[in-house]
């Protein structure tokens, strides 16, 4: 399909998680390693990249084991940047599902 | 490799960074291990699932270069961040080194020739006032000697010419100059996913 969405991907993944709730580093690794294989440690120059563009801010906040946590924050540019990623992926998505169920091919 | 051996070989590798951001960095995986041990995990598994700290900061270090790089506009720092792509693999090799080459080729060219031509301009002056005094010396076709006034005009034409196209040609380096930069950014985000794809 196209490139612009295979870069993508890993983008949506943590913009999305973003998008429900703020989250520290740690738990966002953790949430996508969890379903994603990957290397842990590349998602953190992936969210620093983010961050240099303007999709999310950080904060310091206490918690109770220990320091305290760097938690990223989405801002109204990422949030716009979710949805066009999501557009992108749902059509590419829905255009796979019809080659798969062979609708649309030419016997 | 323990906590200590994993931050240690990371801090290593982003040597090139400034103090600040290189703190900033490290502080992540700090945090990282800290609550990663918190939940009861030991130092081996957290590193193996990090991946090659080496690997990691090199990554920061393409991505600090290139930064740099759009922000103090030089020749230095523009081959710099393609090298450092490069550096990344094979891949880049011939997808970033060999267009930019070619780029820079165009470049010098086109600089080339607006420079010969303001030259030019310069030289058909000198030749035209040069002419009563030593004709043995100068050789320009015969037209513009015996219309000397015809013949300044044409060489401030000349010059003229030379000179905008110089300008023409700067502009064209700044925006080839802002090109490469993204397009180096645009290949470090494809490189990543690529490395993720191909460990599943």
């Amino acid at each position: 399909m196209n490139i612009q969405f295979k870069k993508g991907i890993l983008e949506l993944c943590v913009l999305s998680i973003l998008d429900v709730r703020d989250c520290y580093g740690y738990e966002l690794v953790n949430e996508i390693s969890k379903n994603i294989a990957i290397s842990e440690g590349t998602i953190y120059p992936l969210l620093r990249r983010l961050k240099e563009d303007g999709l999310f801010t950080t904060y310091l906040q206490e918690s109770q084991e220990g320091p305290p946590r760097k938690y990223y924050k989405l801002t109204e540019e990422g949030k716009s940047m979710k949805r066009e990623l999501l557009d992108e992926w749902n059509s590419f998505v829905e255009g796979v599902n019809h080659i798969l169920k062979g609708d649309e091919i030419d016997e | 490799m323990n906590r200590e051996e994993f931050l240690k070989k990371l801090s290593e590798g982003l040597n090139k960074l400034p103090d600040k951001e290189k703190k900033d960095i490290i502080y992540d995986y700090e945090e990282h291990f800290d609550i990663a041990l918190q939940e009861g995990k030991n130092q081996e598994e957290v590193s193996v699932s990090l991946g090659d700290p080496n690997v990691i900061a090199r990554e920061f270090s393409v991505s600090y270069i290139i930064n740099r790089a759009e922000e103090n506009r030089s020749t230095g720092n523009i081959f710099r961040a393609v090298f450092a792509t490069v550096s990344l693999g094979f891949f880049n090799l011939i997808f970033v080194l060999g267009p930019f080459i070619g780029l820079i080729g165009v470049l010098i060219g086109l600089f080339a020739a607006s420079a010969a031509l303001t030259i030019s301009g310069v030289l058909l002056l000198v030749a035209i006032l040069l002419y009563p005094i030593l004709p043995w010396f100068v050789s320009v076709p015969h037209i513009m000697i015996s219309q000397p006034i015809g013949g300044v005009f044409l060489s401030i034409g000349i010059f003229s010419l030379g000179l905008l196209f110089l300008i023409g040609v700067s502009y064209l380096a700044i925006g080839t100059y802002k090109i490469t930069i993204k397009y180096l950014k645009f290949n470090i985000r494809i490189i990543t996913d690529r490395r993720v794809k191909n460990e599943h």
